[in-house]
């Protein structure tokens, strides 16, 4: 089997299928952002250390800047847009109603990684320390220095998740 | 920032990914093997790299997972994720130092992806993992078309991103050999991108009182991750008391040329490796104790 320049993406993203071919360079974030039009995913610093290009890949928060999409083929994304319940139009995932409630943005650039790193964050960590949750955000960086108020976020979100 | 033009292929085994590495070694391409990408594509976004294949290895499940042998020799898939093993109950309990090490690693996005295989294969001097398993005197399993060979990963580690691999190799495991239960790792990190500006690894084992066995290694601190043989040495049948500690961690660059760069000067690095070995012996034998 040659290598190609050209590679055939067949992935599901929030949900629905799209097949398309792409230079084999095409990273993640410029499939979904250019090719499928979901710019919810930022591009930040585009050298793996902000995470504002966060989505989750089956499941798991990686940084969508530092896989190709050929990488993704075969597998599912789920991104910012996809995060809210779905057939819920204006619904928010608890994780966004907890960052629209403590305010857990500024300029708003780094808040759709945030909330899908904050999503990851709160699966491996059902009742996180405020300790867990800085830790846990050592991937994203929110250069209006806002950090307080999204570790207040997901705290937050973390308690409405658990029921509390 | 995207990376140079290159042709991909995804291995559906890892004799196709052996027979696609053979035949680009022979038609002198320059081929590089992909698995978790979280040091190579960011290398080849800033052209740092620039190869005209990448064989995707990532999801080869044949060379995932943990496995212990009756003598506890452990032996890890080389595209086992940093998360895969952070989340490994038989590491936890058998080498809590790479634990250790695992939680402190980049960061958790990254740890999704990044693999133990990629990083001893990077051979980055920066790494966490090669202190950890330099001190743990760990081998690396090496297969090609031609067979299959097992190094200590003090020899396959040779400098700056250098390392035995050969262009038509596969790194296919890490061996970890049983350990006694006197481990840590300790770090100091350069904030954005959380590499270690310097890394210690100690890892003891204390009978009635005296250590009978010390392994202690150092990333970050020169080009290639290195054994601390002068602290090794002066550990050797002594009581770890404060005094003994502090005077092997004096030791642990000893004679070493540090790295200097934009992060870190040289005789920084130094001084961060003596006060991180003092504070991972000093909580390995705290560990060897309670255990």
């Amino acid at each position: 089997m040659p290598a190609s320049r050209d590679v055939l993406v067949e992935v599901t993203v929030n949900g629905v299928p799209h097949t398309a071919r792409v230079p084999a360079r095409t990273l993640l974030v410029h499939f979904l952002r250019d090719r499928l039009r979901l710019t919810g995913t930022h591009v930040g610093c585009d050298t793996t250390q902000c995470g504002a290009c966060t989505v989750a890949l089956d499941g798991v928060a990686v940084k969508s800047c530092t896989v190709l999409a050929a990488q993704a083929s075969g597998h599912e994304i789920q991104t910012i847009e996809g995060l809210a319940p779905a057939g819920d139009a204006a619904g928010l995932h608890p994780v966004q109603q907890a960052f629209w409630q403590e305010h857990g943005l500024q300029c708003g650039y780094c808040t759709p990684g945030m909330v899908m790193a904050v999503r990851q964050i709160l699966a491996d960590h059902p009742d996180p320390t405020e300790a867990d949750v800085r830790h846990g955000l050592a991937g994203n960086i929110c250069r209006c220095t806002g950090y307080q108020n999204i570790v207040a976020a997901a705290l937050d979100a973390a308690r409405h998740l658990r029921g509390a | 920032m995207f990376p140079a033009d290159f042709g991909y292929v995804r291995a559906g085994s890892l004799a196709q990914a052996l027979d696609l590495l053979t035949e680009a070694a022979e038609a002198d391409e320059d081929a590089k093997l992909l698995a978790g990408g979280q040091s190579l594509l960011p290398m080849m976004k800033l052209r740092l790299a620039t190869p005209q294949t990448l064989i995707d290895i990532g999801g080869l499940a044949e060379l995932t997972g943990v496995t212990v042998d009756a003598s506890g020799t452990t032996v890890i898939g080389a595209l086992s994720t940093y998360r895969a093993l952070q989340r490994d109950p038989h590491i936890a309990a058998a080498y809590p130092a790479m634990t250790d090490a695992l939680a402190v690693l980049a960061d958790q996005q990254v740890r999704a992806r990044g693999t133990i295989g990629g990083c001893v294969a990077h051979g980055d001097p920066a790494a966490d993992l090669p202190a950890v398993l330099l001190a743990l005197a760990a081998s690396v399993t090496l297969t090609s078309r031609h067979g299959t060979r097992t190094v200590p990963l003090d020899d396959f580690l040779q400098g700056v991103f250098a390392t035995d691999l050969a262009p038509d190799e596969v790194v296919t495991a890490i061996t970890v050999p049983a350990a006694p239960p006197g481990q840590a790792y300790e770090k100091f990190e350069q904030p954005a991108s959380h590499l270690p500006l310097a890394g210690v690894c100690a890892v003891v084992a204390v009978t009635d009182g005296v250590i009978t066995s010390a392994g202690v290694a150092v990333t970050g601190v020169a080009g290639r991750a290195f054994r601390a043989l002068d602290t090794e040495r002066s550990l050797a049948s002594a009581r770890p008391t404060a005094a003994v500690i502090e005077a092997a961690a004096s030791q642990v660059a000893s004679g070493v040329r540090p790295l200097s760069d934009q992060h870190a000067s040289g005789p920084f690095r130094l001084h961060l490796a003596q006060v991180l070995a003092r504070r991972a012996l000093t909580q390995a034998v705290e560990r060897a104790a309670t255990a």
